[in-house]
């Protein structure tokens, strides 16, 4: 009964993510409805994307919560970790236990530690033999993802892959690369919303960002769009 | 001469690296017979960075040695510090500088403090012969210009130090912090998002911290460039 509901839950948001990439839409938003399906769908705590920046570096473009501690464990895998592993193999990495990783995994392990993640999935963003980035599981409890869970997380990754390559493609001639950076670059625009707001409002990141986003949705605009007219001072909410 | 203004606008915007010109950009424009941008104080250090003749340079070099003269009011009050008939007339009190211009073949002196958001750089200090008017247009003609050079010599003195950019400010995370800080620094002081990275920026290299340090304390709230005072050395330990 209870998988009935999840096979519900799977099919009503691939439909949701399939309808967001026939109509026009924003690339962190997609990544943004794919992280928070995963932590709905799956049995785990917290999830993340990493994409790969013009230098190889991966930086997190979302993540289920802003908080700064989350991000900075996350930034710490892709440099010594589960993170940089997968997207260098471009193969799932499994850490079922955090504690069974290697000795130079420490800085993450620490961090993942404190805020009481004890296994750790990561998936690659994958289009044929180009990674992009990494999708990242975390779990507080020990133990491997169900096999099917893996599976239906790769489906999921592999959607935002296309998302990803597939924004813009289809009217400018666009390599991966420049892809890759437009998305990264609406990051950099919505961070700096996220500033405006917590300014002007005075609130938390979080809860500038959960301001930002629901007045994109209200209002039926895209989320990067919001965030440059914030930025440049056109548009005051 | 919207034109000729436009032209020197332009002409300076891409003006990086021709630091010595600077001051022929306002002549262009400008009805006045010489001109001189210096930089002034102890992040960018005192000195003439440009000038279009003996007798700018001469004025400049004067109001560096006494301490007083226009270009220190311009700073001071950070706005134009206007003066049609300087050496018979002056409408400020300068006793050591006016004795030492009393054989100068000067008649007006027009000081323009260089700035961005709260940091005081510099001045541009113009001179003509005879005793003369600056009207409004050309009034803020110079601000824009006086505006443009600020950020070219903030731009060319972070440039000079680029090789101590601390490694932390290269990785992801800080960049992601700093973004949030470039934020909340353009709403503090409704500028643009460039402007306010380059604030921030400044504000690292005069204070020896690294841009990551900067963007947490304006993120923790301990460093608002809208309530401070113009000092960039102070501490905020």
């Amino acid at each position: 009964m209870i998988d009935t509901t999840r096979e519900e839950r799977l099919i009503e948001t691939f439909t949701v993510l399939a309808d967001t990439l026939v109509a026009g839409y924003d690339v962190v938003d997609l990544l943004q409805t794919l992280v928070e399906s995963c932590s709905a769908l799956f049995d785990i705590t917290a999830a993340g994307i990493l994409l790969s920046d013009t230098r190889g570096d991966l930086e997190v473009v979302a993540s289920t919560s802003e908080a700064s501690r989350l991000v900075e464990m996350m930034q710490l895998s892709a440099q010594a970790g589960p993170c940089v592993e997968c997207f260098t193999t471009g193969t799932v990495v499994s850490l079922p236990d955090i504690d069974d990783g290697p000795a130079s995994w420490a800085p993450f392990r620490e961090s993942a530690r404190e805020q009481g993640f004890a296994s750790v999935f990561a998936i690659p963003l994958r289009l044929r033999e180009t990674t992009i980035g990494a999708l990242n599981l975390l779990r507080s409890a020990r133990g491997e993802l169900r096999h099917e869970d893996v599976r239906a997380a790769q489906a999921l990754a592999n959607v935002a892959t296309i998302g990803i390559l597939h924004e813009r493609a289809v009217t400018e001639n666009r390599t991966v690369r420049d892809q890759l950076t437009s998305a990264l670059k609406s990051r950099v625009v919505i961070e700096q919303a996220k500033g405006v707001l917590s300014h002007t409002h005075g609130i938390s990141m979080e809860e500038a960002f959960v301001l930002l986003r629901t007045y994109a949705r209200n209002n039926g605009r895209m989320l990067s769009e919001v965030a440059e007219r914030l930025v440049d001072r056109t548009l005051r909410i | 001469m919207p034109d000729r203004f436009a032209a020197a606008m332009s002409a300076l915007t891409g003006a990086a690296g021709e630091e010595e010109s600077l001051c022929s950009h306002f002549l262009d424009v400008l009805p006045v017979d010489g001109a001189s941008v210096s930089t002034i104080g102890e992040m960018l250090g005192s000195e003439t960075v440009s000038a279009s003749d003996r007798q700018a340079a001469r004025l400049d070099e004067l109001q560096f040695d006494l301490g007083e003269g226009p270009c220190w009011d311009a700073l001071a009050t950070g706005g134009p510090v206007l003066e049609p008939c300087v050496r018979e007339r002056p409408q400020r009190a300068w006793p050591a500088f006016s004795e030492a211009i009393v054989n100068d073949d000067i008649g007006a002196i027009f000081a323009f403090p260089l700035m961005l958001g709260p940091l005081r750089l510099g001045a541009v200090d113009m001179y003509t012969v005879r005793p003369s008017r600056l009207s409004d247009e050309h009034a803020e003609q110079t601000a824009a210009l006086a505006t443009v050079t600020s950020r070219l010599l903030l731009a060319r003195a972070l440039r000079l130090t680029q090789d101590e950019m601390p490694a932390e400010d290269r990785n992801p995370f800080s960049r992601r912090s700093v973004d949030q800080a470039t934020g909340m620094v353009l709403a503090q002081l409704d500028i643009s998002a460039d402007d306010a990275r380059l604030i921030i920026q400044s504000h690292a290299f005069a204070t020896h911290r690294s841009m990551r340090e900067v963007a947490e304390l304006i993120l923790d709230r301990r460093l608002n460039f809208a309530t401070r005072n113009d000092e960039i050395e102070d501490s905020h330990d």
